[in-house]
């Protein structure tokens, strides 16, 4: 799970009078959490929840609006979903076919580490070298977090359900062994995730299964194709290969691609998830949180994909149209993200965002700061409605397909 | 080069394997097909051509499990569409070959699968053929399990398999060139994988008769 997913809950508020359960989403409560996140949206400092000895004092965990989340979900409806006594339809080939896959384990010898990592890291100093451990610490941290999804719906789903059960804990294990290599790569920085303390203090963000499973198939399929694109603008290009972690993207992207495959698998196993109107509703507003949480992240952090050789915008951008190409072979319906008017939207977004941070950035009183922050928020909820209300693309698997005896391949 | 002995010695494993499934798969998903269409919605009922399918699948494990013990041919699997969309398009599927042949290599595993350009079999299969854009490329397996998990990967393919008594015989092609015009727009930042990386996975009695 390498992609980070942050905006949902403020972005369901603009989404809610297209939703199933409207009144849900109205409640005072849910809107009053959403200012305070935009209070206080300035990035947290890199050193956040990093201690340099266990017995370290520790920072209380700061939220902002983009920090990577951790997830639960409803466990007794997973385990119903997959119950197979209660579900026949479940296709339990496709299901054997994916848990040999995982259990073939491409990645078993390769997350090894040598010298040189060290040495590249001693090399990298002033502010990249700054930028660079805050990027391992985020990714460390999204691993992690679909380590504890995964290794938990493992343990829950063992009674009903011991193939998809057996498959999230080897996903767990690939999950695990991410996070592990990017810790130790903070090591090199004197520096070191304290994921036990991680595991009690984070808060965890509610999605019932059907969200679990769009959120994780685009957060997984997203990070294979972010690192691909890393991967092989850098091995083109290996004067901004500035350390080796990156040499290990080109395997490492490959357990993404197939944790994504896994879930395709879930929902199809569950056509009720991507055969409706609100199927294809949710659809979008999920690859709409995940496309704008990545842009904002990255654009804020522009200094990092410079710093290895890369136009930021242009990365993002092709990382986007080539998920949502992906998804579309899933998801009923996605983005129209190559209309050019998608990328002005979230360049405006942008704009919107960074005068944002500016504001927290100020010595101005708070009342005079929530009252300036007021038309930038609204810019920013209105460009996010526009963007999700062009007209999308039909799409889907060609398994559901009406039309698939006519189809030509 | 693989001897015909040599090959269906080498091959028979995974496929008794599979057949050993089999039969048990077939039982069971064919009252499952039978339930499914009843209960389906109607965007979701299975053309005929599935349900044929299944049921030939059925009767062909019948006669693979009788074969096998006979030693006399071996079950390939596989999935076939155009060349564009197979090697040029999906650049994500010339990883997983790469990657997969990097694993058997590393354990010393016999290659079982293969890539077939204008594959002989597709004669065998006139519903499918009428179905493609040419020139076809098949993934061939002795792996239906790895097949099943290359479906779902790829989605815009077609599966079925049959029965061959050799490799060369299973792995036959028209001899085919293959061109793809470049992307007029390629906004990558990196180049495009060069054309030819499929030659690895081609069949090898084919890339000496080319010689």
């Amino acid at each position: 799970m390498a992609a980070e997913m942050a905006l949902v809950k403020p972005i369901s508020k603009f989404s809610s009078p297209k939703l199933s359960n409207p009144s849900k989403f109205l409640s005072g409560r849910r809107f009053s959490t959403v200012i305070r996140m935009s209070a206080s949206s300035s990035p947290p400092p890199p050193t956040t929840a990093t201690s340099k000895s266990k017995k370290g004092t520790k920072k209380e965990i700061q939220e902002s609006l983009l920090t990577p989340r951790f997830y639960t979900t409803d466990f007794e409806e997973m385990e119903q979903l997959f119950n197979t006594e209660i579900n026949k339809n479940l296709n339990e080939a496709e299901f054997e076919a994916l848990l040999q896959e995982f259990k073939t384990d491409y990645n078993q010898t390769h997350f090894v580490r040598n010298k040189e990592f060290k040495e590249a890291a001693d090399k990298l100093q002033g502010p990249l070298r700054q930028i660079f451990v805050e990027f391992l610490e985020r990714s460390c941290t999204a691993e992690f977090s679909g380590f504890l999804l995964y290794k938990e719906l493992g343990r829950r789903l063992k009674k009903t359900n011991p193939v998809v059960a057996e498959i999230f804990s080897l996903m767990s294990r690939d999950e695990a062994r991410h996070a592990g290599f990017l810790n130790k790569g903070l090591s090199d920085f004197n520096l070191a995730l304290d994921l036990g303390f991680l595991t009690k203090a984070r808060k965890y963000t509610f999605f019932k299964p059907k969200f679990i499973f769009y959120a994780t198939y685009l957060s997984e399929k997203i990070g294979y194709w972010r690192y691909i694109t890393i991967y092989r603008h850098l091995k083109e290009n290996p004067e901004f290969q500035c350390y080796p972690i990156f040499k290990y993207f080109e395997n490492w992207c490959q357990d993404e691609n197939r944790h994504g495959d896994f879930f395709s698998a879930l929902m199809k196993a569950q056509p009720q998830f991507l055969n409706d109107w609100q199927a294809k509703l949710w659809s979008r507003f999920f690859c709409l949180s995940v496309y704008v949480t990545m842009y904002l992240n990255d654009c804020q952090r522009t200094n990092f994909y410079e710093g290895i050789g890369l136009n930021t915008k242009e990365f993002d951008m092709h990382v986007i149209i080539e998920t949502n190409r992906t998804t579309a072979r899933i998801f009923p319906a996605v983005l129209d993200v190559e209309n050019p008017e998608f990328k002005r939207k979230l360049d405006r977004m942008v704009v919107s965002y960074e005068k944002l941070l500016a504001i927290g950035e100020t010595d101005d009183a708070s009342f005079i700061k929530t009252l300036k922050r007021i038309p930038l928020v609204t810019s920013l909820a209105s460009e996010i409605l526009a963007a999700y209300l062009m007209p999308p693309v039909e799409s889907g698997s060609v398994d559901f397909a009406e039309f698939e005896p006519n189809l030509v391949y | 080069m693989w001897s015909v002995t040599g090959a269906l010695t080498v091959a028979v494993p995974p496929t008794a394997a599979a057949c050993r499934t089999k039969p048990f798969l077939i039982s069971s998903s064919f009252p499952k097909q039978t339930k499914k269409l009843h209960l389906s919605s109607p965007s979701l009922s299975l053309p005929s051509s599935h349900f044929s399918s299944s049921f030939k699948t059925a009767a062909t494990s019948i006669e693979q499990q009788s074969s096998v013990n006979k030693g006399e041919s071996t079950k390939y699997h596989f999935l076939v569409a155009n060349a564009k969309f197979m090697l040029d398009e999906e650049e994500h599927f010339q990883e997983q070959l790469f990657e997969r042949l990097r694993y058997f290599g590393e354990r010393e595993l016999v290659q079982d699968f293969w890539l077939v350009i204008e594959p002989k079999f597709l004669d065998n299969f006139p519903k499918i053929t009428q179905r493609l854009r040419r020139p076809a490329v098949a993934l061939v397996s002795t792996n239906g399990t790895w097949i099943t998990f290359m479906k779902l990967r790829l989605d815009r393919v077609l599966y079925d398999s049959f029965e061959a008594t050799s490799l060369d015989e299973a792995l036959a092609s028209n001899p085919t060139t293959l061109e793809f015009d470049k992307p007029k727009n390629w906004v990558a930042p990196y180049p495009k994988y060069e054309p030819g990386w499929w030659d690895t996975f081609l069949p090898k009695v084919t890339q000496e008769s080319a010689v």
